[in-house]
């Protein structure tokens, strides 16, 4: 059996304040991609509407079929208010 | 000349002149986006901008390459301050310098415009009366206290 991978995922503005978390370590079966990282681990807690997010791996905008590798940084981003 | 960055300390208007001077140019635009005092009717004292800075700044760079890409402009700054800000303070730079005001005026409105709508940056609204709250959070409360 393959080992676990890990990845860090970074939460902000109003997802952080629905982890209760900045910065969450996770670990993942070999091969999980981006959208069963989101589905599986953080839907239940960052509300429907986070299925619309935007997401980034390793500083670039990712797409939720993306195969996530051991120590990638997943960032949750939702909708922007910068200005 | 290109500036893109997001910064902590306040933005500073001279730095942004200098970069963006070039006898070329007849044309210079300024967009400072400030703190207000309300939102939506509400009072308000100040924004809390939160980012995701590795990516904003990407972000910024790539909107400074479709900037050059789309107008006939020569120097540009894009610069966002995050951290807690007072009302009446800057938020936000966008200068450029062309040859002439039409593009210069057309892509500092895009350069605004594309800053608010893609690059990870949020805004926690301290409001007057009662608990902070960010924009587009649905889930916030929106009551007075």
């Amino acid at each position: 059996m393959e080992k676990n991978i890990t990845v860090t995922t970074l939460f902000f503005s109003f997802a952080a304040d629905r982890m209760n978390a900045r910065q969450i370590q996770v670990p993942l079966a070999p091969g999980s991609t981006l959208g069963q990282l989101i589905e599986e681990q953080f839907v239940a807690r960052l509300g429907p509407e986070s299925q619309n997010w935007l997401f980034s791996v390793n500083q670039e905008w990712a797409s939720r079929d993306l195969p996530l590798q051991d120590g990638d940084e997943v960032a949750v981003i939702p909708p922007v208010s910068g200005g | 000349m290109n500036i893109t960055r997001l910064i902590t300390d306040p933005i500073d208007v001279n730095e942004a002149l200098g970069a963006i001077a070039d006898p070329e140019c007849g044309a210079q635009v300024f967009f400072l986006g400030v703190v207000r005092n309300e939102f939506e009717g509400r009072a308000s004292q100040g924004i809390f901008y939160d980012a995701y800075v590795s990516l904003a700044e990407k972000e910024l760079a790539r909107i400074a390459t479709e900037l050059h890409d789309a107008f006939d402009i020569r120097h540009l700054v894009l610069v966002h301050r995050i951290g807690d800000l007072p009302v009446g303070t800057a938020s936000v730079l966008v200068a450029v310098a062309a040859g002439h005001r039409p593009d210069a005026f057309r892509a500092a409105k895009e350069g605004i415009d594309r800053i608010k709508a893609r690059v990870p940056i949020w805004k926690r609204e301290h409001w007057v009366k009662g608990p902070d709250t960010w924009h587009d959070d649905a889930s916030a409360s929106h009551d007075v206290e």
